[in-house]
Order: structure tokens, then C-alpha cells, then sequence
């Protein structure tokens, strides 16, 4: 039962970031800030922390896919850049506590380093210019307050989850 | 790093580095048109993301209803003192109409620019990580769609269309950067100026109105619509009101900032419009007139 859980969390958390991309850019004060919803990426950290590395990459592989092609139009972005951050959290993890705080702030500073890697691929392949100023106040700080709220409320759940899961699978070895 | 960098997994990083290289540039290169592979998962994931963006916008539609509920009152004051001016609008805009076709029966001209056919279509998805401003509908070719063709809200034009599958269709607001996204228009205030809307600035979150005439006189305030005549926007969208008339940069044509009249932010019931008569590949699409000129669109 829990097996499939895993899955359909990711699956439902790929269709849910763009509805709430729906909702920005947010008007504050005559200045537009976007808030770039990164649930699966998130998700997928956890994954690569508290249950299986290869599994994370595989399904950052193929939600990663999928998101290039249905959104992106630019096969092979998101399809690198989420087993990527899956494979560095889980070489990170190796030497650092599993506790929830740590796995919390390991999964933001990822996120932002994926907002980079992203600003540096578009600007340098010139679909936008922005300076980083601009990325970093009306982009980034957004992005990362909008995706912390998220981590700190569904982070213990997925730990939960996850880690349940871990064990099951634990027993099922032992057997 | 002993682990992290060892002999297999270096080979491994650089194969995958030059693979995906490789894949980026192919995918760049040709970015509107989906392969077949491409069109069907576009519409798998398109179904899937239909089912989730219905129920929202259902929920969000409450909120707003909500939210209008509020603002009646004041509402109400401010359109009953419009309502007045709107009667004799009304009247003479329909005397006008019929005036109208009264000449056209007369000279025999039946077909017009103005016309349109309507496609009804729900926003499903806004590209999530919003670095192109690109928006995800829910009709496609099977519905009528075509690539170029004008897509706008009740309030003015957003965007045109710039990749279809058989039950999706990609929207490119204007709102992008790309150098490339022309759209024809017009300043239509006792005298018809042209334009052609060239480019987003994102300082002033505004359209900017290229090539003028230097002849003519533009003012602040006066609406921008599309002409028409960039061979496959209908005539007479809203686009916007212009808001500060410039030089261009080598001072031999007039530049004018406009500011659009459909907001971009939240989207989600969006009309694509269908050009009764014949379209030409002009400014508004790729510039290549190709059913003018026969061949022409092939030697790029």
C-alpha cells in the first residue's frame, strides 16, 4: 500500500506546481515577484534522503522528462537537474545527521542552487535577460520563502512516509 | 571525495554532460514543432492536468465571486453613472453598425478583417518555472487551432499561439522577451497610425509600439488595437493605451510605450481567435508570406 503512495505523492505534486503557478506573479507594491513552485524537486530530495537514492534519480529522471517536454520545450534541462540534485543530496547526506531540520535547510539550499543553474542557462542562451540583482530580489527570495512554507509544512509528513516505507522495506530484506 | 569521483562515475558524468548537451541544442534548435513522441505526451500529461486545474479554478472562481460580492456597492455607484453615456453609446454604435453593412451590401464586400471565430478555451497550466512566459490551454488542432493564431481575455489581447498538439495548445504571452514576437497594430483615433509591437520592457512592464511614422501624432491615452494586417490577428483587439511617446534610437521613427489592457497574471478562461478569412504567414507570424509567394518560406 505505502509502495504506491510514494508514487502518487510525486505524481500528484507534478500536477499541482502549475496550478500554483497559476497564481503568480504576485503585484506588491508596483514590483512583481515570482514565486516558482518546487514541490517534486523538493519531494525528491526526501526521497534521496530518508529512502532510496536510485530511486529518487529515476523518478527525477522521468518527471524531469516529462516536465521538459510538456512545458519546457527543451529536452534534457529538468530531466539532468533533478537526478543531479538527488545525487548530491544523497552524497551530502553521508555526512551529516539525518534529522529533519538539517534535511530541511540541505533541501532549500538546493532549490536555490537549482534556481541558479536555471538564471545562468537562460540568460546565457539569451531567452531572458535579467541582471542578478533583479533575479535575486524579484526571483529568488520569492521562490525560496514560498518553498520554505512548503517544506516546513509537509516536510515531517514525507519524512513519515518515507521512512515507513524504508523500514518495510528493511523487513522485507531481513525475511 | 574518494567516492564521488570515482573512474566509473567520472566517465559516466562526462558521456551524460555530452549527451545532454547534444540533446539541448537538438531541442533548440526546432522548438515549434512537436515530434510525434512529444505531441503524445504533451496530451497524456495535458489530460491529467486537466483533471487537477478544473476543480481549482472552481475553487478560486468562489473566492472571486466572493470577492465581487464585496465590492458591489461601490461598483454599482460608479456604473450607474456610466450607464447614462453607455445608452447613447449604444444607440449610435448600432445606427453606425448598420450603416455599415447598409455599404457593404452596396459594394458587394462580404468578408472582413474584423471577423472571427471564437474558440472557448480554460488556461490549464502556467509553465511552472516561469523563466518564458508561456501559458498551456486546453484546445488544439482537433478544435481548430493553429500555430500564430491571436489569443486574448475579455479585456485585450495576451499572446499568440506558438506550438499546437491534437488537445493542447501552447500560448506565448506578450509579455516575452522574444526578439523574434511581432505583432501588427494600429492607433486608431480620427487618423489610423501603425505600429508594430516589438518587444517587452520589463523595467516599466510595458509593450513597446515600434516603427510610427514621424508624420503623425501620437498622444498619451489613445487605445492601441491590433490592424490586422500582419495577416493572421483579426482587426480591432485591444492591446492597450499608450502611456509615453518617444524617438527611436536612431531618431528616424516614433517609439511609444503601451500599456496593456489584459492583465497577465492570473489567466484562466482565455478566447483563441480563428480568422474567418484566409491567413497570411506576415509580421504577426514568421514573416514569410509563404502562401503569398510561392517557395518563399522554404529557402530559410
Amino acid at each position: 500500500m505505502i509502495r504506491y503512495v510514494v508514487i502518487i505523492i510525486s505524481v500528484l505534486l507534478f500536477y499541482m506546481e502549475p496550478i500554483f503557478g497559476l497564481f503568480s506573479p504576485i503585484e506588491l507594491n508596483g514590483h512583481f515577484y515570482v514565486l516558482v513552485p518546487r514541490f517534486l524537486i523538493i519531494y525528491l530530495i526526501f526521497i534521496a534522503i530518508y529512502y532510496d537514492r536510485k530511486r529518487a534519480m529515476l523518478y527525477g529522471l522521468i518527471f524531469g522528462l516529462l516536465y521538459d517536454v510538456f512545458f519546457i520545450d527543451i529536452i534534457g534541462l529538468y530531466s539532468f537537474i533533478f537526478p543531479l540534485m538527488c545525487l548530491v543530496a544523497s552524497f551530502i547526506v553521508r555526512f551529516i545527521h539525518h534529522h529533519l531540520l538539517v534535511a530541511t535547510v540541505l533541501t532549500l539550499l538546493l532549490v536555490a542552487a537549482v534556481e541558479i543553474i536555471l538564471f545562468v542557462f537562460y540568460t546565457s542562451i539569451g531567452i531572458k535577460s535579467l541582471t542578478f540583482a533583479n533575479f535575486y530580489q524579484f526571483n529568488l527570495i520569492p521562490t525560496m520563502i514560498a518553498n520554505g512554507v512548503f517544506v516546513l509544512m509537509f516536510g515531517w509528513l514525507f519524512k513519515y512516509i518515507l521512512l515507513n516505507r524504508f523500514n518495510q522495506k528493511l523487513l522485507l530484506l531481513q525475511k | 571525495m574518494p567516492q564521488f569521483f570515482s573512474n566509473k562515475r567520472l566517465v559516466l558524468l562526462l558521456v551524460g554532460m555530452i549527451f545532454l548537451v547534444a540533446l539541448i541544442s537538438f531541442s533548440l534548435r526546432d522548438r515549434n514543432h512537436a515530434s510525434l513522441p512529444e505531441q503524445l505526451i504533451k496530451d497524456v500529461v495535458g489530460f491529467g492536468q486537466t483533471m487537477f486545474s478544473k476543480p481549482t479554478q472552481y475553487v478560486t472562481g468562489i473566492f472571486n465571486n466572493v470577492e465581487s460580492l464585496l465590492n458591489t456597492y461601490d461598483e454599482n455607484k460608479r456604473l450607474k453613472a456610466r450607464l447614462e453615456d453607455y445608452a447613447t453609446l449604444q444607440a449610435s454604435v448600432n445606427d453606425l453598425q448598420l450603416e455599415n453593412e447598409e455599404l457593404r451590401d452596396i459594394v458587394d464586400k462580404e468578408e472582413n478583417i474584423r471577423d472571427f471565430n471564437p474558440i472557448q478555451s480554460t488556461v490549464i497550466a502556467r509553465n511552472p518555472d516561469q523563466w518564458e512566459e508561456k501559458i498551456i490551454v486546453d484546445k488544439g488542432e482537433i478544435h481548430g487551432v493553429a500555430v500564430n493564431m491571436a489569443v486574448m481575455t475579455s479585456q485585450g489581447l495576451i499572446g499568440k499561439v506558438i506550438l499546437t498538439t491534437p488537445y493542447t495548445s501552447t500560448v506565448e504571452l506578450l509579455s516575452t522577451q522574444n526578439p523574434n514576437y511581432r505583432v501588427s497594430a494600429v492607433i486608431a483615433d480620427e487618423q489610423e497610425v501603425f505600429g508594430l509591437i516589438e518587444g517587452y520592457d520589463i523595467e516599466r512592464k510595458e509593450l513597446v509600439l515600434k516603427r510610427i511614422d514621424s508624420e503623425f501624432e501620437v498622444k498619451k491615452g489613445q487605445k492601441v488595437t491590433t490592424s490586422g494586417l500582419g495577416g493572421i490577428f483579426p482587426k480591432g483587439i485591444l492591446i492597450g493605451e499608450v502611456t509615453e511617446v518617444t524617438t527611436d534610437d536612431y531618431g528616424l521613427t516614433q517609439l511609444a510605450y503601451v500599456k496593456p489592457a489584459a492583465s497577465f497574471s492570473i489567466l484562466d478562461h482565455v478566447i483563441i481567435s480563428k480568422r474567418t478569412i484566409n491567413p497570411v504567414d506576415g509580421t504577426d507570424g514568421g514573416n514569410t508570406e509563404a502562401d503569398l509567394t510561392e517557395g518563399a518560406g522554404e529557402e530559410s
